[in-house]
């Protein structure tokens, strides 16, 4: 299995639009401000629906939110 | 700490509180198996009431101190972290319920399989709350 991590930039984004509350973005997503911050701390990764909301509320594609870094395996 | 967590808690604490008692009541006097048996249908009926109260003023009081938070409709985390919940609370459930309907029958009877019965409930119901606050911590 390939192994790597979802990294965001939910918080940068936040900023550039005129510094948006958790709770306004949750509102706009239909998800609570909590699961914003877990979201926004990489300890829940949102169902694909709500990453595609996440991206429309700022309008980004979703690749400007989220990133996949993959770990990558050390050379033998 | 979100609303759903603040309940979770409450159910928790009202379990331990109301249903401990019971049992270390029910654990430390001998009782016949003999049905029925008033005096361990009172103290049943003492803590599910109490229980019922105990919910009953936490979620007033909740929903007063937080009353947007609790009408907001659960999120996917909530309904995630509740599908891992109910699935552990299953496992103990179907376990414990083996037990006393399969193994209990042979060696004991009456109210010994029943309070057995309301234990494994409990215990099911504790560890759903239990996994509850503990993914909504990790998360947190």
């Amino acid at each position: 299995m390939i192994e790597g991590s979802i990294s965001n930039r939910i918080r940068a984004l936040r900023f550039h639009h005129g510094e948006m509350s958790q709770g306004d973005l949750g509102q706009l997503i239909g998800v609570t401000r909590q699961t914003i911050a877990s979201i926004e701390a990489g300890k829940y990764s949102p169902s694909l629906e709500a990453a595609f909301r996440i991206a429309h509320a700022f309008n980004v594609p979703l690749g400007d939110v989220f990133r996949w870094e993959t770990v990558r395996d050390e050379e033998p | 700490m979100p609303f759903r967590e603040k309940t979770a808690w409450l159910a928790l604490i009202s379990m331990v509180v109301t249903f401990g008692p019971y049992f270390a009541l029910v654990g430390t006097f001998a009782h016949g198996d003999a049905l029925p048996n008033l005096r361990l249908l009172g103290l049943f009926a003492v803590a599910a009431i109490s229980q019922m109260i105990i919910l009953g003023a936490g979620r007033f009081f909740l929903s007063r101190s937080a009353p947007e938070d609790a009408r907001v409709p659960p999120d996917e985390r909530d309904l995630a972290i509740t599908r891992r919940s109910i699935t552990s609370a299953y496992y103990v459930l179907i376990g414990g319920m083996i037990v006393v309907g399969c193994v209990m029958p042979f060696n004991s009877g009456g109210w010994s399989i029943i309070n057995a019965a309301l234990l494994m409930i409990v215990a099911a119901e504790l560890v759903h709350y239990g996994v509850a606050i503990a993914n909504y911590r990790r998360q947190a």
